[in-house]
């Protein structure tokens, strides 16, 4: 049982952390048990739902199949980054689109099909098809949505994060206030 | 109805953002597994690697003694049994004398962490007498051995439930019919596979409460399940369901992870949580029943239904879970949208050695849904009558009643054939598709929950509170489960309509036992209908408060007085308004505190009155229609459905994405139970999972499935909120025909089993080919052939 | 969570400290993007006193044409997804390159490394599985706990099927796999690197590892593909797989085939070369004689098993039918 810890220095969201996690930990495990970043879910253990993914060095990889080692040096994000430095009342552009499409109905695969998404919109710098959102998200299963909605919310995402407008013409009931 | 009072629709039907959904997708929403508590300890369950055994002993000495070891329960610690349904409480938390299943609860160990209770597990010693186990149904029901008999508590051997029901004489009308169309089917097992696995967390305050938070859909249930099994009252208990994963039926149940934390929280004084594995979860299962069903089926040379009978074997799994129901839902959800004159079904349930089946979205229904659509196509193209049309003519109508006696109020189901024949361009593209492609359509219907609650009581089904804040807020207290299908949000934005605030002004609390009204729980998609009528019920007093003080102050008629925009408004003179805020200080000045609570019952005339007839019976019944179109490789088998269109009649879309959102969804998962799933166990194996984890349990992916046109039909329903029915598992049922009926199409194969895997697909059509070769069976589309894909 | 056994890890930077850990811990077992042996310790297949990581050694890194050697060099710690939208492999090796963009699904490309994925461990359904499963089976097989086989009844033999999409690939262009060890570097055929024993399936060394993967630059013109059949579109391994390579001695449709190379993934533990092609050299692309006799003389050497999902004899029959196409879509 014993083994000593690592000491593991990483950027996680643009800050510096220093954390210690015994060494068969993974990244998800540190995120979740060690640094409260709960937004990185646990659905399968083992790959095969996405559900962890965050980004390493910018590119989506999966919490659960890295080891917390790692992670040294490295510049982690989550999607509790996706809302660093927005001030209280300003959501992110994807946040918004996946909101306004009633894209997240449980909710629990999102996080990971959002750090996916916005790695993608972030490489192309310009709007993507649906064809080209499925390709980049086929490591997350969503069991609730069928997918229909996330992918207009990607598209319609990747439109106003390249500079456009949104596609969006519902009506949507805004607030009176 | 609502009051004229309303401004009409300012929220009704419109696009909302859910209330709940930001924080989610912020990632600071805490789901059960993101509890966490100081002094917590970590559970595991140790479980039966045999399918069927005796336990001869189980010693945990060696684990107690494991240092971070808290503490450590066995059957032992849960001799009381418990089930969903009153009737059949025939499981323990822990195995008691046998394990019935690979998989089946035998121990659990709360200690420091989960790698310490794992090593624990390893130190447990138990020892079996491994038994014969049965896999097959019939094989379970033909056994005599008492000894071999499954299911500890069962008193009919290995028949778990039997159902028999008979509305007029169907053999002699079938008989007497101008065609009948018989048909073996057999529908797989399938799983529900919400992303969030099981967990639950179990905590006793300092005044002696035990507090239980679970991923549950039933917080309800689990209540009164945890009461009687842990022999606490339930005043000193609390169940909470914090956001929950997914749930589609495979939550709606206790489970052993809820009553080891209890106790092992009782026992050792700490926090206690577990978390399954994925592998736990498909052993949970609860999913959809594996079912055998022989179809016969009547019609008119005109292509109308004379009678229909049905013989049903459903393969249980080890323990009863909503069986019961199950069994009567095999055959009593079956009676809507076409109409009949005759009808009988005859349904039995055995238990087997293997997880047991429950309700998955669409319980019970979705199994003879797929059996009767294709009947109906296979009588379509015997009559050479369009398959619309022929369903068309078989419209059951509004305002009627079923075979079975089931009162019927508004049905859309001919405007959901309508939109999806339009849409799919079906009279123009399906006469010419070339060989290999092809278009299918089906129909089905569903309830908005059941007339009956599970336990007998005659007290409301659904129960709402609401208060009004004199800062202009509305706080929603509803024991309702929102499990992602946006049940809160419904709630918010019925408040919304009724008092004119908007939805970031109305905070909905929900199911904590301690704070919110009972209610049932999130099954037989009934929260909208129930919940909603409820929630109406208590905003429509306050509305009446609210517009009476502002009435008074105007001096004008209450009815001038109308609540929208975040504001009361003078109908007659808009200028004149106030906001919100003032106008509940005003209210709260004349009637004190602004708080009502409103509550739902069924009506109880919806029903016939023979045994049986109340089950599956509900207030208002919802429509859909699926139209499929694929693509057939006919050298490898391969299905590609590229577009499923579907129309859904959920009466009133209270909102509109979110209604969208459970018909694409519901559609998805029809889909890849036609296509890809299947959850069996390998009997020659053990009996052991052939696939427990995601990778293995193929479910679509983003790249998978097909394009999902959803419309919304609405032929409003005097029972429901603003009209308002199901939208949650209706839209799954005909995905599945639908595309069974789209492959016919395309390359004249009907699959009556499940999946449409390629290899079964290439086996039917190299029969077809031998078939055509011999001169039985006219070539398919001869005609179309050029077109087909180079092989 | 499924738990991952307790290990120490190590993380070398160079090349030599890499042989010097695997040298200090002979049980150690070395770990690069992690997606195939992190599942196989969650299921505690194996139980490693330590892993080392390879995720900081520079060494690894890089493509690199070697037109002195006539050779491309791909770093054993390129992750596929690197692989499979490189323009210079894209231009030599297209086949590679399709490959390695169908692994699995993408953000597993993103993590998993070449080097790992020519080293994956074979699988099979009765393998695969957590340790509670396999007790479940009556105590594993002969590549877990056990000693016997579920696929092959009274088997001694392990026949897990390899299921790397790249291996049949990398064969069928003579790629090479550059092993370094204690006892220095040596180069190893990628034909004659795997052994049709499941429970040891490569011919690497006790502390060697893969550090280069070298592939010839073509040498004239040629034609090649990969084919991979799996129930979903993403995320699956596949269930049946076929690397193609057709040499021309020339450009255009009247070019004749000088050479036919295919190699066929997921029957055993060894990709199998399917041999006799000869009756195809001379001809045309165009001539269906070559599609049907190539086809069918991979219908006749593999043979699928049970090892994987879905049944042999319809996977077997795949293999006939998906050779011919790729050989038709090449005309």
């Amino acid at each position: 049982m014993s083994q000593a810890a690592l000491l593991l220095t990483m950027t996680v969201n643009g800050d510096p952390v220093e954390v210690a996690a015994p060494p068969h930990w993974t990244l998800l495990e540190v995120l979740r048990y060690k640094l409260d970043l709960i937004g990185s879910k646990q659905g399968c253990d083992k790959g095969d739902c996405g559900a962890c993914t965050v980004q390493l060095d910018g590119a989506p990889v999966l919490a659960c199949l890295t080891l917390a080692i790692e992670a040294e040096g490295r510049d982690v994000r989550t999607v509790e980054g996706l809302s660093h430095g927005l001030g209280r009342t300003k959501v992110h552009p994807l946040l918004d689109a996946f909101d306004r499409y009633d894209a997240a109905q449980c909710g629990f695969c999102t996080p990971g099909i959002l750090m996916a998404a916005e790695a993608l919109i972030r490489e192309r710098r310009a709007p993507v098809s649906r064809q080209e959102a499925a390709e980049a998200l086929a490591s997350n299963l969503c069991r609730c949505t069928g997918y229909t909605k996330i992918l207009d919310a990607v598209v319609d995402a990747s439109a106003v994060m390249t500079g456009g407008e949104s596609p969006d013409e519902n009506e949507e009931v805004r607030d009176a206030g | 109805m609502p009051g004229e009072d309303r401004e009409r629709d300012w929220q009704i039907g419109k696009v909302h953002r859910k209330v709940d959904a930001m924080e989610r997708m912020r990632g600071i929403t805490r789901y059960t597994d993101d509890i966490k508590l100081p002094g917590m300890l970590h559970a595991k369950i140790l479980r039966s690697p045999h399918a069927h055994a005796r336990i001869l002993s189980i010693d945990t000495s060696e684990a107690e003694a494991m240092p971070g070891v808290f503490g450590v329960v066995t059957g032992k610690d849960f001799t009381i049994p418990y089930g969903i349904i009153p009737w059949t409480p025939d499981e323990n938390a822990l195995a008691v004398e046998k394990v019935c299943y690979v998989g089946d609860g035998v121990a659990c160990v709360a200690a420091v962490d989960e790698d310490t209770a794992n090593a624990a597990l390893r130190a447990i010693k138990v020892e079996y007498e491994v038994l014969k186990a049965f896999y097959d149904p019939e094989e379970a029901l033909a056994n005599r051995d008492k000894a071999l008999t499954i299911n500890p508590y069962a008193r009919k051997g290995n028949l778990s439930k039997h159902v028999v029901l008979e509305f007029g004489d169907v053999d002699d009308v079938i008989d007497n019919s101008d065609l009948v169309v018989e048909g073996d089917y057999f529908f797989e097992g399938t799983t529900h596979g919400a992303i969030e696995p099981h967990c639950a967390v179990a905590q006793v305050e300092g005044n002696g409460i035990l507090t239980v938070w679970s991923a549950t859909q039933v917080s309800h249930y689990l209540h009164r399940e945890l009461s009687k099994v842990l022999e606490i009252p339930p005043h000193r208990i609390r169940v909470i369901q914090p956001p929950l994963g997914g749930a589609f039926g495979g939550k709606s149940e206790p489970f052993d992870l809820e009553f080891c934390v209890a106790k092992l929280a009782l026992k050792t004084g700490r926090p206690v949580k577990l978390l399954y594995t994925r592998e736990e979860v498909f052993y949970s299962h609860r999913g959809r029943h594996p079912m055998k069903m022989k179809y016969r089926t009547g019609f008119t040379k005109d292509g109308k239904i004379t009678g229909v009978a049905a013989k049903t074997i459903l393969d249980g799994g080890a323990y009863s879970s909503f069986g019961l129901v199950t069994t009567y839902y095999s055959g009593q959800l079956l009676c809507a949208p076409y109409d009949f004159g005759a009808y009988r079904f005859e349904s039995t349930r055995a238990y087997t050695n293997k997880p047991a089946c429950g309700p998955k979205r669409g319980h019970g229904s979705v199994q003879p849904r797929f059996s009767i659509e294709i009947q109906l196509d296979k009588a379509a193209a015997a009559l050479g009558i369009d398959p619309i049309e022929l369903r068309r003519r078989n419209d059951l109508g509004s305002d009627t009643k079923t075979v079975n006696e089931f009162r019927v109020g508004s049905n859309g189901f001919v405007e959901c054939l309508d939109k999806v024949e339009t849409a799919s361009r079906w009279r123009e593209r399906r006469p010419t598709l070339p060989y290999g492609q092809g278009l299918g359509v089906a129909g089905s219907t569903y309830i908005s929950g059941t007339n009956y609650p599970i336990y007998p009581n005659e007290m409301p089904q659904a129960a709402v509170q609401i208060c009004l804040d004199r800062s202009g807020r509305a706080r929603v207290f509803s024991g309702a489960n929102d499990i992602g299908q946006g049940s809160n949000t419904m709630l918010a934005v019925i408040v919304s309509e009724e008092l004119g605030i908007p939805l970031d002004d109305i905070r909905v609390l929900s199911a904590d036992t301690d704070l919110c009204p009972v209610d049932l729980g999130a099954y037989s998609s009934r929260i909208t209908l129930m919940v909603g009528n409820a929630c109406l019920n208590a905003a429509q007093k306050l509305r009446r408060k609210v517009c009476e003080a502002v009435a008074k102050r105007w001096e004008i008629p209450r009815k001038r007085v109308v609540l929208a925009q975040r504001m009361a408004l003078d109908r007659e003179n808009p200028e004149r308004n106030v906001p919100s805020a003032e106008a509940f200080q005003w209210a709260e000045a004349d009637f004190g505190l602004l708080g009502e609570v409103g509550s739902y019952n069924t009506p109880k005339d919806r029903h016939g009155d023979y045994r049986g007839g109340t089950i599956g019976a509900s207030p208002a019944y919802s429509f859909t229609a699926h139209l499929a179109e694929v693509e057939v490789d006919p050298e490898t088998g391969l299905v590609e459905v590229k577009t499923i269109w579907v129309a859904h009649d959920c009466g009133k879309a209270l909102s509109k994405r979110i209604v969208e959102g459970q018909i694409e969804g519901s559609t998805y998962m029809g889909f890849g139970e036609a296509i890809m799933e299947q959850h069996v166990v390998d009997p020659a194996h053990g009996g052991v999972h052939a696939s427990p984890s995601l990778l293995d349990y193929r479910m679509p992916t983003f790249l998978d499935t097909p394009t999902i046109d959803a419309m919304i039909v609405e032929a409003a329903d005097a029972q429901g909120p603003y009209g308002a029915k199901e939208a949650g598992e209706g839209p799954l049922h005909s995905s599945i025909p639908a595309i069974a009926n789209a492959i016919y199409d395309a390359v004249g194969i009907r699959l009556d089993t499940l999946p449409f895997s390629p290899p079964k697909v290439l086996a039917a059509l190299e029969e077809r080919r031998r078939r055509e070769e011999a001169g039985e069976l006219a070539p398919h589309k001869a005609d179309r052939r050029d077109a087909r894909r180079s092989a | 969570m499924l738990r991952l056994p307790h290990f120490q890890v190590a993380a070398p930077e160079t090349l030599e400290e890499v042989v010097e850990a695997l040298r200090a811990t002979p049980d150690a077992r070395l770990i690069a993007g992690g997606t195939d042996i992190l599942p196989n310790l969650k299921h505690k297949l194996e139980a490693p006193p330590r892993l080392v990581t390879l995720g900081r050694v520079k060494g690894l890194r890089g493509i690199r044409r070697d037109d002195a050697a006539g050779v491309l060099r791909i770093g054993a710690g390129v992750r596929l997804s690197t692989i499979a939208s490189d323009p210079t492999v894209g231009a030599l090796f297209p086949s590679l390159a399709k490959s390695a963009g169908l692994v699995a699904s993408p953000t597993i490309r993103n993590m998993a490394t070449i080097g790992g994925n020519v080293n994956l461990d074979v699988r099979c359904r009765y393998v695969n599985q957590s340790d509670f499963w396999r007790e479940g089976i009556g105590g594993g097989c002969i590549k877990s706990e056990g000693d016997v086989c579920h696929v092959v009844p009274k088997g001694r033999n392990c026949v897990a099927a390899m299921s790397s999409d790249n291996v049949p690939v990398l064969i069928s262009l003579d790629a090479s796999l550059l092993l370094v060890g204690p006892s220095g570097e040596r180069e190893v055929a990628m034909a004659d690197y795997y052994r049709a024993d499941g429970t040891n399936h490569t011919k690497a060394e006790p502390g060697e590892l893969t550090a280069e993967v070298r592939i010839p630059l073509p040498k004239g013109p040629r034609q090649t593909d990969y084919v991979k059949w799996a129930v979903r579109k993403s995320i699956d391994f596949p269930l049946v797989s076929v690397a193609l390579r057709v040499d021309l001695d020339g450009e255009g449709a009247e070019a004749k085939i000088t050479d036919v190379r295919v190699v066929v993934g997921v029957l055993g533990a060894k990709p199998r070369e399917v041999t006799k092609l000869d009756a195809a050299i001379g001809r045309t692309l165009a001539d269906p004689e070559v599609a049907a006799l190539v086809s069918e003389a991979a219908f006749k050497q593999c043979k699928p098993l049970p090892n994987v999902p879905y049944d042999p004899a319809y996977r077997r029959q795949m293999i006939r039918v998906y050779v011919r196409r790729a050989l038709a879509a090449m005309a």
